[in-house]
């Protein structure tokens, strides 16, 4: 009857964003963060997020003087009409190629680990097709969905590295500062990007039932997710040593290398499932916003209409590199040093603006009338 | 312009058929007006109106009323009405009294009257078994609730059958039912409103509900929904459910038919409304969600710890009955690493003789499997069991002796089948069903990354059902104040509120005290 699409509650909001961003531990991001820094990775997600709080933090400031608005609102009217069309473009296009690599990465994952025969392109056209089909159905229920497998994900992790434990070797932590202070430093800072998706995910502000949900709910989110990437970042140091940055997802390297018991030596799949059905919330979520912020910059009302072609976009540009490793050594390092910096460059430009411009007083004023 | 090419196109498409049909406006036209004070002109009416002779059942009974020293006349339809009733406080007091009174209340002793005038009305009346008094010179019609419509008596569930608490169930006579529930919620804002919705066979719906705990905007949505459309004849209860569905073409079920009075009564008091027809043994709950479907009456009337045991049961087998043999089939031609290498050689021994691919076998006999189950269903009673062995032994052992089938399908098809008998709803049983076929296919074509895409898919659209603007998976989420009587139950005692999505004028059920 009443079909007007309702709002994110705080639990169906946090899921999201845990499983956004989460994911991050279960893909290259560990063995990334390792080619770098060694055996001190595990810092990095604890470091990133310690400097990526500022900008974020006032970000959300900024963001709470306008009520109910969402990112490019706020950006357009800080950065006025032209400057701030430029710069949600240019946002735009940055997650636009995020998306795209990211599900190539996915289903280079699959095809390499559990469907090695299976064409490429049928199954990222199944992950895409499911994600297309979500995202028209509207955030809302995207939420609904994730809050109802977020236990189920959360737990299959926990179990996963949690048996992953038997098999590494504590020791491997030391040194433990891996190349030295100074160089972990530096190396967070260009990290960032891992919790660029919170920069994004300010685009659904309107979809959330109010600022303090909003609010309270990054927070959570931001903080659970700093942990967990780093502690299966340490999971996998301890488990992989030296060898970690051999691999390339060293995930799905452990959940093979783990089982239950001497009767079940593979139980890769039963953590395959739930791992694949977090990677089609996070896209899901992904597509919508992207939706979203195409809707926004070209004043598209009815911008769900838009989810299918540009899902065939997207596709489109994933299928573009031929082998995996363009994408994990060219494509992404190249989407992730810029995209984090970038965004956080943003946040702060914008709440400088805004405190130029006096926005702050404004609403103090207002408040105190 | 888009959607005006899309109108364009649907006329085209579908032009409603014309039929050279006959007008019956004469009729209509005498059916809106009153009857008149000339005795010999209403009795012509409804002579023709109720094609007497010719009509057997029409019984029209003239008489000299002594009292008043005028001429009546009652009709009515003697299957439907209680003749005894009819001879006893309405003929024999007209014929016998000597009673000074001018009135005709006053003189006909059945307690339940009224009057009208307009001859449509009455006509309506008399047919659902009312008997009409016309009195010579009177411009009103006399009207006695003597209906007395045979049927069943009050039985025990058949359909959802439990084995503690109330055993009886709704049957087709609507004045029982409601008073199933009347004696199970002994209050005065228990309201039971009746509605017509179909035109010709002038079928009603009776709504139930509370009028100090309903929401009203749900009520008026209900409401207008029922007068949306215009029909006929509307016979059953589950014919007006179809109607009344947001999508009469999902698989899955958006409302709750119950045959059992106590779990009506149950979701009156939580808030929900009832909908009841003549004919039909059963309700309709309005709203319901995948809870309320999911959920039987027992698990509250058992101890806690045992209705719990149930409910975790229930999921097993629902998660059983849906994913096993699309398991069965994603391990073995997709994933065989994962089996352990014994069990590995005992499929791939079983299987050695067997010339299909495994997902042939198990359509095979998931169908046979169907057919087994609706057979037994339609099969005259004495001869059910017969099929039950021959079904089991011939499907069986047969198969498997024949190298048709392996024996570990025969394992993965009766435990799937089983599971799917725990869940009790009709509606949601063979939504189960169907979605396991669905999963099937999937299992076959991408193994396990297929069934997870459709598995997801699968939740993103039931997430996006409702039943009356209620999510279906609410009140878990989206998050709603509720008691929280979701996979788990709480002690009774703890079950403080009612279900926050209905808005209930009332939301705490028990106080402190």
């Amino acid at each position: 009857m009443n079909q007007q699409p309702g709002k994110l509650g705080i639990r169906e909001f946090v899921s999201i964003a845990i499983l956004m961003v989460g994911a991050k531990a279960t893909e290259d991001t560990p063995a990334v963060l390792f080619r770098q820094v060694q055996n001190a990775a595990w810092m990095i997600p604890l470091l990133s997020a310690g400097i990526f709080f500022i900008p974020l933090f006032l970000l959300i400031k900024t963001m709470s003087l306008y009520q109910d608005k969402d990112l490019f609102s706020v950006i357009k009217k800080l950065f006025g009409k032209y400057l701030g069309f430029i710069v949600c473009l240019f946002i735009f296009i940055i997650s636009s190629f995020a998306v795209s690599y990211d599900t190539r990465t996915y289903t280079n994952i699959i095809r390499s680990f559990y469907f090695t025969t299976t064409p490429n392109l049928i199954i990222y056209v199944i992950l895409m097709v499911i994600c297309a089909y979500g995202a028209k159905k509207g955030l809302q229920h995207v939420g609904s969905v994730s809050y109802l497998i977020i236990f189920y994900a959360l737990l299959s992790l926990y179990i996963a590295l949690g048996i992953s434990t038997q098999q590494s070797n504590i020791q491997s932590m030391f040194p433990i500062w891996g190349p030295g202070q100074l160089e972990i430093i530096k190396l967070s800072s260009q990290n960032i990007t891992i919790f660029a998706d919170f920069f994004i995910l300010t685009m659904v502000i309107p979809y959330v039932t109010s600022n303090k949900v909003f609010k309270k709910g990054t927070w959570i989110a931001f903080v659970y997710v700093s942990i967990q990437i780093s502690v299966a970042t340490l999971i996998f140091i301890c488990m992989f040593d030296a060898s970690l940055a051999g691999y390339a997802y060293p995930f799905h390297i452990a959940i093979r290398f783990i089982s239950l018991g001497d009767y079940i030596p593979n139980v890769e799949i039963i953590f395959f499932i739930i791992w694949i059905m977090t990677a089609f919330i996070r896209f899901t979520a992904f597509l919508y916003i992207n939706a979203l912020m195409f809707g926004q910059l070209f004043k598209i009302k009815d911008f769900e209409y838009l989810i299918p072609s540009l899902t065939t976009i997207y596709l489109l540009i994933g299928i573009i590199p031929e082998s995996p490793i363009d994408i994990t050594l060219v494509l992404k390092p190249l989407i992730q040093n810029l995209a984090g910096p970038m965004f956080a460059v943003i946040s702060i430009t914008l709440w400088l603006v805004a405190q130029l411009k006096g926005e702050f007083k404004h609403a103090k004023n207002k408040n105190s009338m | 312009m888009r959607e005006k090419i899309s109108k364009l196109w649907k006329k085209r498409l579908n032009t409603e058929p014309e039929f050279n049909e006959q007008s019956n406006t004469e009729v209509i036209e005498l059916k809106k007006q009153d009857i008149s004070t000339s005795y010999d002109q209403n009795l012509a009416t409804f002579k023709t109106l109720f094609t007497v002779p010719d009509n057997i059942d029409v019984k029209v009974r003239e008489f000299t009323i002594t009292s008043l020293k005028r001429k009546g006349v009652i009709i009515f339809l003697s299957t439907m009405a209680d003749i005894q009733a009819i001879m006893d406080s309405i003929v024999e007091p007209l014929i016998d009294n000597e009673h000074p009174s001018k009135k005709i209340p006053d003189i006909v002793s059945y307690p339940i009257a009224s009057t009208a005038s307009n001859i449509g009305e009455i006509t309506e009346y008399i047919t659902a078994g009312i008997t009409a008094l016309f009195v010579e010179g009177d411009d009103q019609c006399y009207l006695f609730e003597t209906t007395k419509i045979s049927g069943r008596s009050i039985e025990k569930s058949d359909n959802e059958v439990i084995v503690k608490g109330a055993k009886e169930a709704f049957n087709e006579r609507v004045i029982d039912n409601i008073s199933l529930i009347r004696k199970k919620i002994k209050n005065e804002n228990l309201l039971v409103e009746t509605k017509p919705i179909s035109k010709r066979s002038r079928n009603n719906v009776f709504i139930v509900y509370q009028k100090d705990l309903v929401n009203e905007e749900l009520l008026q949505t209900i409401k207008d929904k029922l007068e949306s459309f215009e029909i006929d004849s509307i016979l059953d209860l589950s014919i007006l459910e179809q109607i009344l569905e947001e999508r009469p073409r999902s698989i899955f079920p958006t409302l709750l038919y119950t045959e059992r009075p106590d779990r009506a009564a149950a979701f009156i008091e939580e808030g929900h409304i009832i909908l009841l027809m003549e004919n039909s043994p059963g309700c309709l709950i309005l709203p319901a969600t995948f809870w309320a479907l999911f959920h039987s009456p027992e698990d509250h009337y058992l101890r806690t710890p045992y209705g719990n045991f149930i409910r975790i049961l229930r999921i097993l087998a629902l998660f059983v009955a849906v994913f096993t043999s699309p398991i069965y089939i994603a391990i073995t031609n997709f994933h065989v690493g994962m089996i352990p290498p014994d069990l590995l050689m005992a499929i791939a021994g079983t299987r050695e003789r067997v010339p299909f691919p495994s997902i042939v076998e198990v359509l095979m006999m998931e169908i046979a499997f169907e057919l087994i189950r609706e057979a037994g269903l339609r099969v005259p009673s004495p001869i059910g069991p017969t099929i039950g062995i021959v079904g089991a032994l011939i499907l069986g052992q047969a198969a498997v002796q024949a190298n048709i089938i392996s024996p570990i399908v025969i394992i993965v098809i009766a435990l799937s089948g089983l599971s799917s008998f725990i869940i009790s709803d009709l509606s949601m049983n063979f939504a189960i069903r169907i979605t396991r076929f669905l999963f099937i296919f999937s299992a076959g074509f991408m193994g396990i990354y297929g069934v997870t895409a459709l598995l997801i898919a699968g939740l993103y659209y039931l997430v996006s059902l409702k039943s009356f603007g209620t999510p279906y998976f609410a009140p878990m989420t989206p998050h709603s104040f509720s008691s929280k009587d979701l996979l788990i139950r709480h002690v009774p005692m703890k079950e403080k509120f009612r279900p926050g999505y209905l808005k209930p004028k009332d939301m705490v059920k028990q106080r402190k005290g």
